[in-house]
């Protein structure tokens, strides 16, 4: 007990003492380029933010010493400093200016070619390449590594998808509470007309990151469910290139600090999409964002590289494609769009880096440029990456909704081909978002049909899940899994519903830019991703941990979060109807909005809520004893029939597929199969 | 001995084959362009030149024998498996490129940047002539053949930084316009120094193989490295082969 306290003590020490040194850093700083002491640099953003980062740092130092993570992030810090630092010596023997004041000290292409380098000594300090570089040199390595025991685990690098898969999901909440961080902000600002303690910039900068790190926090969210769950339902000892993921998983973390630094960094204010030429003129912010996503990028396609060949060559015997799990084929088809789609939004982002470093004038039209041309490039990612985070979640509904309904899954061809049709389908709407934006007017009516061309392959799922669930053997008391999903389907139905007048171009006309969007873009990401990833986390938590999360929390999580979120969304889009524009900070009192707004962030604020109660349910369970170790869904998927949770390369005997997947209540049916293996 | 010597004979004769219809169509592309400008007959052109690196030099075929062997722990079974993934690194890298050309037409349309044509051929034939010997490196190293294989990589290699300076040294520095002139500037710069960048990245990993090839880590069996420094490499030559007509020969001097 007391050895306990003395190591909270410690962890709060580095943890406030990380803050206050970077704090009193920043003031330093400021004051040597002023040249004069103002108490004001006490309340100044950039010093705060150094001082969060100083102390994330400081606090897991203090748990784990001086390894992975940690020596990454310092690694980090330095190798930013040297980039930088080359960059301006660059430009002082080419008589440019080295240093810019009004950028923080460093020049522009100084800080983005500090950000690259400082990733790369992040990979090179957390040892995510050091296999690669041993064979490069021509020295052979250990095909596996051992994982030390313990948390410490999770803060180095492993091989293992298991481990991996969990530390993509905890970064995912902890981006995802950041990101819900800013949204209770402005939404507190928002909560009456005028302006009540927020800039125009910090609540653009603060608006624009809500939606990139909520993208990053989803995108890694479903990394994490994927890369733990896909190589055990598909009776794999691990992924095709457990190193490629592993650099996959750590990639990212470089890139959401680059991201985040941008708030310290003067911030931007053109929303997510970085539309110029809004873009080409805003502050410093701008770039580390561009710079943050193109590297959160290359953690995407990588990782989407790795799913499709561990499902093509890693499938157990007798896995055919169309014995597949449902979630392998909705992993699948998101891959596809991750693998090839990014691409394009990071050629998008690079032409206006470009643009902004170099004056290459792409989007300047006096120039010959054409800014329409950025956002055909952005949206042909941006809109089909829509489905890469929803797909993952419609396949685990289907995935969760027969083993809760006792039934066999409807239409299991249709469920699998339906994830392609929609990824594929995705490919040729993207337009849709441009309807307004000065596009040829001959594009508007095919993107309009193809559009809703999207709602048949979704169409098949509902009527799928509506058929499964149709005289299925409930219980009394639905389990909180089942109730996500059962919200999941509800919400999404709302978000599916409420997206083809948007398709429309008649009425789109009149809904673009106003908060309709915002409710119907929150609906389709909530019952898509939010409701389905807590159900797969309140699923799978016994599986990774052997513990389960307590059931009374679990509801009071569901009951508080899905009226709260209704509410929510459904208000915006009655104010969007009534003509409140999106992405402002302030709105004309004579609108009578304010009373609804008070509502929408009551309603936030009980989201939040809702999630500290998940945090505190995660917490409370990890502390307990292991009684759930067992087949707690009684489910027929493979990863049930044996002990939670699975050690290193999951399963000690071979699998081999004998029957369909789904068939639950089937008297003597049988999915998979274990056989000794044959001693050699 | 002699049936290994034919083999290895034959598959050199079958290289030099389809490298002197390679150079016959860039002829021919060329003549195009300078006499009547038909979009059709470049766009046909250049997709036979694509079509042929493919097949007979990246040798994509090797991708349909998926399940040839089913023991997991072999190494047969290890090389198809990082085959694929890096087809499909190839795939996610086309897009890339795909892009940068949908910009190209998009902005410039059916005008042209003005360049020196000349200079233009020359680095094409440069990095076809090194493609050519890239198939020869690995057609070597398949048959066990090491000096075959280090002379080939060499040259290469050399041929490969002949071609980083011929655009980059020479081509960036004479052409009459900089990057931030007009977007047609802008193009030609994002284009040529996107390729040259991965130009660069193979001229390093044609150094990692011939460095272990030299210290004989790669047999007849096990040269998997080699194998895919041969397709990227052959993967920036298809790449040039849309981006040469692109910006030297479509279209009017805008």
């Amino acid at each position: 007990m007391k050895n306990n306290e003395l190591k909270v003590t410690k962890v709060l020490a580095f943890y406030l003492g990380g803050q206050i040194l970077g704090l009193v850093l920043g003031v330093i700083i400021q004051t040597l380029i002023s040249g004069a002491f103002s108490t004001t640099y006490f309340l100044d953003l950039s010093s705060w933010l150094f001082g969060v980062l100083l102390s994330l740092l400081g606090f897991f130092y203090s748990l784990v010493g001086y390894y992975g993570l940690v020596k990454g992030l310092v690694w980090q810090v330095v190798g930013t400093l040297a980039g930088a630092l080359f960059v301006s010596l660059i430009r002082f023997f080419m008589g440019l200016e080295p240093f810019n004041l009004t950028t923080f000290g460093f020049s522009e292409p100084a800080w983005v070619v500090g950000a690259l380098v400082g990733t790369i000594s992040f990979m090179a300090g957390v040892g995510a390449i050091t296999d690669w570089y041993k064979w490069a040199l021509g020295e052979k390595t250990a095909d596996h590594h051992h994982d030390i025991e313990g948390f410490k685990k999770y803060f180095g690098v492993s091989l293992d998808h298991k481990v991996i898969g969990i530390q993509y999901t905890v970064t995912s909440i902890l981006l995802l509470c950041i990101g819900g961080l800013f949204a209770l902000v402005f939404r507190t600002e928002l909560s009456n007309s005028s302006l009540e303690f927020l800039s125009l910039q910090l609540y653009n900068s603060l608006m624009s990151l809500h939606g990139m790190v909520m993208i990053v926090s989803i995108l890694l969210g479903i990394a994490g469910v994927i890369n733990y769950l896909v190589p055990m339902l598909i009776g794999a000892q691990d992924m095709a290139f457990p190193r490629l993921n592993a650099f996959s998983f750590w990639v990212a973390i470089p890139a959401a600090v680059i991201l985040l630094s941008s708030l310290a960094l003067g911030g931007f204010d053109t929303g997510w999409t970085g539309y110029p030429p809004l873009s080409v003129r805003a502050p410093l912010g701008m770039s580390m964002f561009f710079v943050g996503i193109w590297v959160a990028g290359w953690s995407s396609i990588l990782g989407a590289l790795n799913l499709i060949v561990t499902v093509l060559r890693l499938r157990a015997k007798g896995m055919i494609a169309f014995r597949m799990p449902i979630f392998v084929w909705a992993a699948t088809a998101t891959s596809i769009i991750s693998l090839t789609a990014t691409q394009m939004i990071g050629l998008a982002f690079q032409l206006v880096l470009f643009q902004r470093l170099m004056g290459m004038p792409f989007f300047d039209p006096t120039k010959g440029g054409n800014p329409v041309l950025f956002q055909h490039l952005f949206w042909f990612y941006s809109h089909p990456v829509v489905y890469v985070f929803i797909l993952p979640g419609l396949g685990v509904i289907s995935e969760l909704l027969p083993v809760f309904a006792r039934k066999p899954l409807f239409g299991y061809k249709w469920i699998a081909m339906s994830s392609l049709g929609i990824a594929l389908v995705g490919f040729l709407v993207w337009a849709h978002h441009m309807f307004s934006s000065g596009m040829n007017e001959y594009l508007r009516v095919p993107f309009m049909y193809s559009t809703l061309l999207v709602a048949v392959p979704t169409g098949v799922k509902f009527f799928s899940w509506i058929a499964t669930l149709w005289q299925g053997k409930l219980t009394r008391d639905l389990p909180t899994p089942f109730l996500f999903v059962l919200g999941g389907i509800v919400v999404f139905l709302l978000g599916g519903l409420t997206g083809p007048p948007n398709a429309t171009v008649s009425t789109d006309l009149h809904l673009t830019d106003t908060y309709f969007i915002v409710g119907h873009f929150h609906d389709t990401m909530f019952g898509g991703y939010i409701f389905p990833f807590f159900a797969a986390l309140y699923y799978w938590f016994p599986k990774a941990t052997g513990k389960r999360l307590n059931e009374t929390l679990g509801k009071i999580h569901f009951w508080l979060m899905t009226p709260s979120f209704l509410i929510l969304t459904l208000f915006m889009m009655r104010v969007g109807l009534l003509g409140m524009r999106r992405r402002i900070a302030d709105y004309d009192p004579a609108l009578n909005f304010d009373v609804w707004h008070l509502a929408m962030t009551v309603s936030a604020y009980l989201i939040a809520i809702s999630i500290l109660v998940f945090i505190f349910n995660i917490i409370k369970t990890v502390r307990g004893k292991a009684d759930a170790t067992g087949n707690v869904w009684n489910s027929r998927s493979p990863e049930w029939l044996v002990p939670s949770p699975l050690p290193a390369h999951n399963y000690d005997q071979e699998m081999i597929v004998v029957g369909e997947p789904y068939d639950y209540g089937l008297e003597g049916s049988k999915y998979v199969e274990f056989i000794q293996k044959e001693v050699l | 001995m002699s049936d290994n010597h034919n083999n290895l004979s034959s598959q050199l004769n079958q290289g030099l084959v389809i490298f002197i219809v390679l150079a016959f169509l860039t002829f021919i592309e060329y003549m195009v362009a300078i006499t009547n400008q038909s979009l059709l007959l470049l766009s046909i052109a250049a997709t036979i030149k694509a079509g042929l690196v493919l097949y007979y030099y990246m040798h994509v075929y090797k991708l349909a024998k998926l399940d040839e062997d089913a023991d997991q722990s072999s190494l047969t079974w290890k090389i198809t498996t990082n085959r694929l993934g890096f087809w499909l690194f190839i795939l996610s890298d086309a897009f890339l490129f795909a892009g940068l050309l949908v910009t190209r037409f998009n902005l410039l349309g059916l005008t042209r940047p003005d360049l020196n044509q000349v200079l233009g051929l020359i680095v094409t034939g440069v990095l076809l002539v090194s493609s050519f010997f890239m198939n020869r490196a690995e057609t070597y190293i398949k048959a066990g053949n090491k000096n075959g294989f280090i002379f080939s990589t060499v040259v290469t290699l050399v041929l490969g930084v002949g071609f980083l300076l011929g655009v980059v040294g020479v081509e960036w520095q004479e052409a009459p316009f900089s990057a931030g002139d007009s977007a047609a500037s802008a193009v030609f710069f994002m284009m040529t120094g996107m390729h040259a960048f991965h130009v660069l990245t193979g001229v390093i990993f044609l150094g990692i193989i011939l460095n272990n090839g030299r210290r004989d880590l790669y047999s007849s069996e096990n040269y998997w490295a080699v194998e895919a420094a041969t397709i990227y490499w052959h993967f920036i030559d298809v790449v040039w082969i849309f981006f040469y007509p692109a910006l030297y020969l479509i279209g009017i001097l805008g």
